[in-house]
């Protein structure tokens, strides 16, 4: 007996579980071959939105970012704006999209306040870079090595790209903890595990999930009014608090509000899709031992290895935009003011770009996936997500080779974010 | 076909110094420049094509 086929109007993409449980990749092939431009109505406090699930429509919408904007926000379909005033003062704010951090923001200003900070993120950066974050990582594996066994996710993957990231922005190594815990409860909103300001019982519901993420952010945020107030005294070289301080768009210095909601972003977007992009890829490479077998042999193919594992794992879920005029997309009338969300591990699953789509190749060539978005908000840290893969898995294998996932990883329950919560992995320790 | 590269746009990726070393160089700030002024050969059209779609800024402009 076949399971009952399931068609593109049963399927909701709102729903965290079928990420959680990892459905989604079959959700997604059954709308990009059946409706790849495909209506999901409303809930019962979310907007109804598009999902696009084809590589080149989202080519298409991340080439217009005046006709799809970000600034009514980027991740999921939003509140239906009659329920906006019933929700509580959090639930609003969430909804008004970030007020100017540069993820939310559209052109012209978009690219202004990124230049402030882009000279720190260039391949030249980056590669100047390396020898520090070679040293952090093995730090890091320092502090696994006798062990023989670890949850991968808490005790490797999340300490390099938080350690990068807090270095950039002078963050105190006694408080990498902190923005790692609030990085989880904006990020990770959804998830009850995260959801520890809420009374057990009410966990789990749209409402908590609300109000963790609104807690993050507000934490977060007097976080670095605190350091900012240090760096007006004592501004410091290669700082990026210190940098947005002085800097400048259109004659006018930023506001402070403006620089909170940048460190904000810094910080949770530096640390939370490189770390599932790490865990992710030790765990699809453990899924194919004669692939990491090569890899461990023949170092040279870890760049295609890295692409190969940002495509497999395509850290964000989705990036959501707004339409602001109508557009007609594979014969379907997107209307002003509709949300669409671009389903990122679909368009790196498009048989029409990827021979063989479903096979995971440490080879493959060309490999053009978007796990990184392209255009105007391509994602700004790729070059450093990039580097901390290579050196990572580098040195991971350099000194653990029989490493092994030994349980079931926990995965997030998220819409957005492709997350590994723990993984437990054991290894021939160092003696 | 013309190229131009909007330089406010780029952010030093290369990939399109990658894909066609003929037209694109990066300089000394990391900036894409354009090596061909004024008309592409006609050989030189796809690769162009290339470099487009690969550019993640997508910060190179082709003029027909």
């Amino acid at each position: 007996m076949t399971a009952p086929a399931i068609e593109p109007s049963d399927i909701n993409l709102n729903n965290p579980e079928h990420f959680q449980r990892e459905e989604f990749h079959e959700l997604l092939r059954i709308l990009r071959h059946r409706d790849p431009v495909h209506w999901n109505p409303p809930g019962e406090v979310s907007n109804g939105f598009w999902s696009i699930t084809k590589y080149e429509d989202i080519l298409f919408i991340s080439r217009r970012p005046e006709i799809f904007i970000s600034s009514k926000g980027i991740a999921g379909p939003g509140i239906k704006p009659e329920k906006l005033a019933e929700l509580d003062f959090a639930a609003q704010q969430q909804n008004a999209g970030g007020n100017a951090s540069i993820i939310t923001m559209d052109p012209p200003r978009h690219v202004k306040m990124r230049r402030l900070v882009n000279k720190g993120f260039t391949p030249r950066a980056v590669n100047a870079m390396e020898p520090e974050i070679r040293r952090v990582t093995n730090e890091i594996l320092d502090r696994i090595a006798h062990k023989g066994e670890c949850d991968f996710v808490l005790e490797v993957a999340s300490q390099l790209p938080l350690a990068v990231i807090c270095g950039m922005m002078g963050v105190e190594q006694k408080d990498w903890p902190l923005m790692f815990e609030l990085t989880n409860k904006v990020l990770g909103s959804g998830d009850p595990e995260y959801q520890t300001d809420i009374p057990e019982e009410e966990r789990g519901t749209g409402q908590a999930a609300r109000l963790t993420a609104m807690k993050g952010l507000q934490t977060m945020l007097e976080y670095f009014r605190g350091v900012l107030e240090d760096r007006r005294q004592n501004p410091r070289e290669n700082d990026l608090p210190t940098i947005l301080l002085e800097a400048e768009v259109d004659g006018e210095k930023l506001t402070e509000g403006d620089i909170l909601q940048f460190c904000f972003l810094l910080i949770v977007a530096g640390n939370e899709t490189t770390r599932n992009a790490i865990s992710g890829g030790l765990q699809v490479l453990c899924q194919h031992p004669d692939q990491k077998r090569a890899l461990i042999e023949d170092p040279s193919l870890m760049d295609t290895a890295i692409e190969e594992i940002l495509r497999w794992t395509s850290p964000l879920h989705h990036m959501a935009r707004t339409a602001t005029e109508d557009v007609e997309l594979r014969g379907k009338q997107i209307r002003a003011g509709d949300r669409v969300l671009m389903w990122y591990p679909s368009a790196n699953r498009d048989e029409d770009v990827f021979p063989d789509p479903y096979r995971f190749d440490i080879r493959r060539t060309p490999n053009d996936h978007l796990a990184f978005g392209i255009g105007e908000h391509f994602c700004l840290g790729a070059g450093f997500a990039r580097k901390e893969l290579k050196v990572m898995f580098e040195e991971l294998f350099r000194r653990f080779p029989d490493i092994e996932v030994v349980g079931p990883p926990e995965r997030l329950r998220s819409t957005f974010i492709n997350g590994i919560k723990h993984m437990p992995v054991q290894f021939t320790p160092e003696r | 076909m013309k190229v131009r590269v909007k330089a406010e746009m780029c952010e030093g990726h290369g990939k399109c110094e990658k894909a066609a070393p003929e037209i694109f160089k990066l300089g000394d700030d990391d900036i894409s420049i354009v090596l061909i002024e004024g008309d592409l050969p006609k050989e030189l059209e796809e690769k162009a094509e290339r470099a487009y779609r690969l550019c993640p800024r997508q910060a190179i402009e082709l003029i027909p």
